[in-house]
């Protein structure tokens, strides 16, 4: 299972990865095009700065996920194979109980499409655009349990 | 092979027959429920009625889910007696059913106020799938409701109403909405939205009568002041369903009475969800916690304990989030400090133009409880600053601050952080 890690000593705080990924999960997928689309396009992976580092932040598709229990309307589910947390956009009502519960601050709530904005790992693609995106490299994707610090 | 039981087919009934079908594949496992239709996500019920949710989307599980997991279910079947001596239930038809572990989730009902008239045809509450449909039945020839109650139900029941062109008007006894939930500051807001919206509010009013002969006709308060309206919803809070243990040596306060594990005081039953009280990490005494959440957490944690695990049960803390119109709300923990109470510190942003309201309550450098309006993104850091009691003085300036999240608690708490390197 890949994971996204992150090399803190590198993020310089540009804000690269959230541009990638609002623009990632646009209609048109096209940075122009995406501004004037009728609702525009959130990023679901949040830059934080803290005590001099920033720390990009965003689903982490934990193992035991609170934010599933949660779910009243069982939009959520954790899919072992994939080992990921999936969401159902067709079942969710926008309750924001995920939101309440997300021990990271990793889910917000998008208050215009009543849906929550939740990192997917850019589903069918290679490799989530964040990764693509960060100009210093700080953003890594590979296997989980196999880095080396 | 052992034969578990559980009464109660919903958030925690279903949790916990997952954590003991995890850990025991061949175990007997059968659910009774009193309602009369497989496991749904009881708190989308509001949205089914305003027309938000088809009904194909509110089963919480999959049709095939008891087949898949070995599960029988029955349904209808009303459990009127526990004999905890004997292992054994007894349901309402007299059926006799023994088990080696129980599960009591047999959840909440509506409380109804003992107003003269309540018992009259009209007047429900908002619990069950079939109470959302008897109330969408009627809609049609309904021009205007009435609902008892200001909080979380009988507000999604406004909504719904109204959404479905029904003229709703909402009679609180209190002079806030969400009493149990927000302070009157944050309610203002809610109230505000909601009235923008086309929904009408009477405060600091208690309904004297329902009037009618056979139909309700209308609603007299306490005031005096009469209106008509035809249909009555009721929520006025719920009350854990106690019946069938009433006269057992099972021991309750309000709800069932559990330990760290969610066992009653009898070592082969245990009790999770809206009919059991447990650890309240904020009040640090037992209480029960209505919750969807909760109820999924300790159905969990109980099954796993019931199929032979020993997992502790943390313990839970009033919380819940809400959206009316556009505008959503966050409420944790204690939301409000009552009058004299000492000790407490109050972090507060308002900001009315903007829709806006922040509140950070805390105790001797602890948060204890937070209320969020317009922007709730951070109320699961907030939550896990109270849940594992972190301690916020290094960074307490920053607590209300758009930019506060994650990243400055981090080194404080329970699980390492390993995606930072």
């Amino acid at each position: 299972m890949k994971q996204l890690y992150y090399d803190v000593k590198k993020c310089l705080g540009c804000k690269s990865c959230e541009i990638a990924c609002a623009v990632a999960h646009s209609l048109t997928g096209d940075l122009f095009k995406a501004f004037k689309e009728e609702v525009l396009s959130l990023p679901r992976k949040k830059v934080l700065a803290s005590k001099d580092k920033n720390y990009p932040v965003s689903c982490r598709h934990c193992k035991d996920p609170v934010c599933v229990d949660a779910c009243m309307a069982a939009a959520l589910v954790y899919d072992k194979e994939k080992g990921m947390v999936l969401h159902d956009d067709k079942r969710c009502v926008g309750c924001w109980m995920c939101v309440m519960v997300c021990p990271y601050g990793a889910i917000r709530p998008n208050i215009k499409t009543k849906l929550p904005l939740r990192c997917d790992k850019c589903k069918d693609k290679d490799e989530p655009s964040c990764v693509k995106a960060c100009p210093t490299g700080a953003i890594i994707w590979q296997e989980e349990l196999s880095l080396k610090v | 092979m052992k034969q578990y039981v559980i009464i109660g087919n919903s958030a925690a009934g279903i949790s916990a027959a997952e954590a003991i079908r995890k850990n025991d594949v061949a175990a007997k496992i059968l659910i009774f429920s009193d309602e009369d239709y497989p496991a749904y996500c009881r708190c989308l019920i509001s949205y089914y009625l305003a027309g938000d949710v088809k009904e194909e989307k509110i089963l919480y599980r999959p049709e095939d889910f008891y087949r898949e997991n070995n599960i029988e279910l029955f349904l209808n079947k009303k459990v009127a007696r526990i004999d905890p001596k004997k292992s054994r239930i007894t349901l309402e038809d007299k059926t006799q059913v023994s088990y080696d572990t129980l599960l009591i989730a047999t959840g909440a009902s509506p409380k109804l106020p003992e107003t003269k008239g309540i018992k009259k045809r009209g007047v429900f509450g908002l619990r069950t799938i079939k109470d959302a449909k008897e109330i969408s039945g009627l809609l049609p020839i309904t021009k205007a409701a009435c609902v008892l109650g200001g909080g979380l139900v009988g507000l999604k029941a406004a909504y719904a109403l109204k959404k479905r062109n029904v003229g709703v008007k909402v009679v609180i006894k209190s002079r806030q909405v969400l009493s149990q939930m927000l302070d009157s500051e944050a309610a203002g807001f809610v109230q505000k939205r909601l009235e923008e919206n086309g929904i009408e509010f009477i405060l600091g009013e208690d309904v004297a009568e329902i009037i009618g002969n056979g139909d309700i006709k209308a609603i007299k308060l306490g005031s005096g002041k009469a209106f008509e309206t035809s249909l009555v919803v009721v929520g006025k809070g719920v009350t854990p369903n106690m019946d069938p243990i009433k006269e057992t040596e099972i021991k309750f306060n309000e709800g069932i009475i559990t330990n760290n594990l969610l066992q009653a005081n009898i070592a082969n039953i245990y009790a999770a969800g809206d009919c059991a009280e447990s650890f309240d990490l904020t009040l640090g005494g037992l209480c029960v916690n209505a919750l969807w959440p909760v109820a999924v957490e300790q159905g969990r944690v109980a099954g796993a304990n019931i199929a032979g695990g020993n997992l502790n049960y943390a313990g839970s803390l009033g919380m819940n989030s809400i959206e009316f119109f556009g505008l959503p709300a966050v409420s944790l923990g204690i939301y409000k400090v009552k009058d004299g109470e000492a000790g407490f510190e109050e972090l507060k942003l308002h900001d009315t133009k903007a829709n806006l309201y922040k509140k950070i309550i805390l105790k001797d450098n602890f948060a204890v409880g937070a209320i969020l309006v317009g922007d709730i993104k951070n109320s699961g850091v907030l939550l896990r600053l109270i849940r594992e009691r972190i301690e916020v003085s290094s960074f307490k300036d920053k607590l209300l601050r758009e930019n506060f999240g994650y990243p400055d608690i981090m080194a404080l708490v329970k699980d390492k952080e390993h995606l930072y390197v």
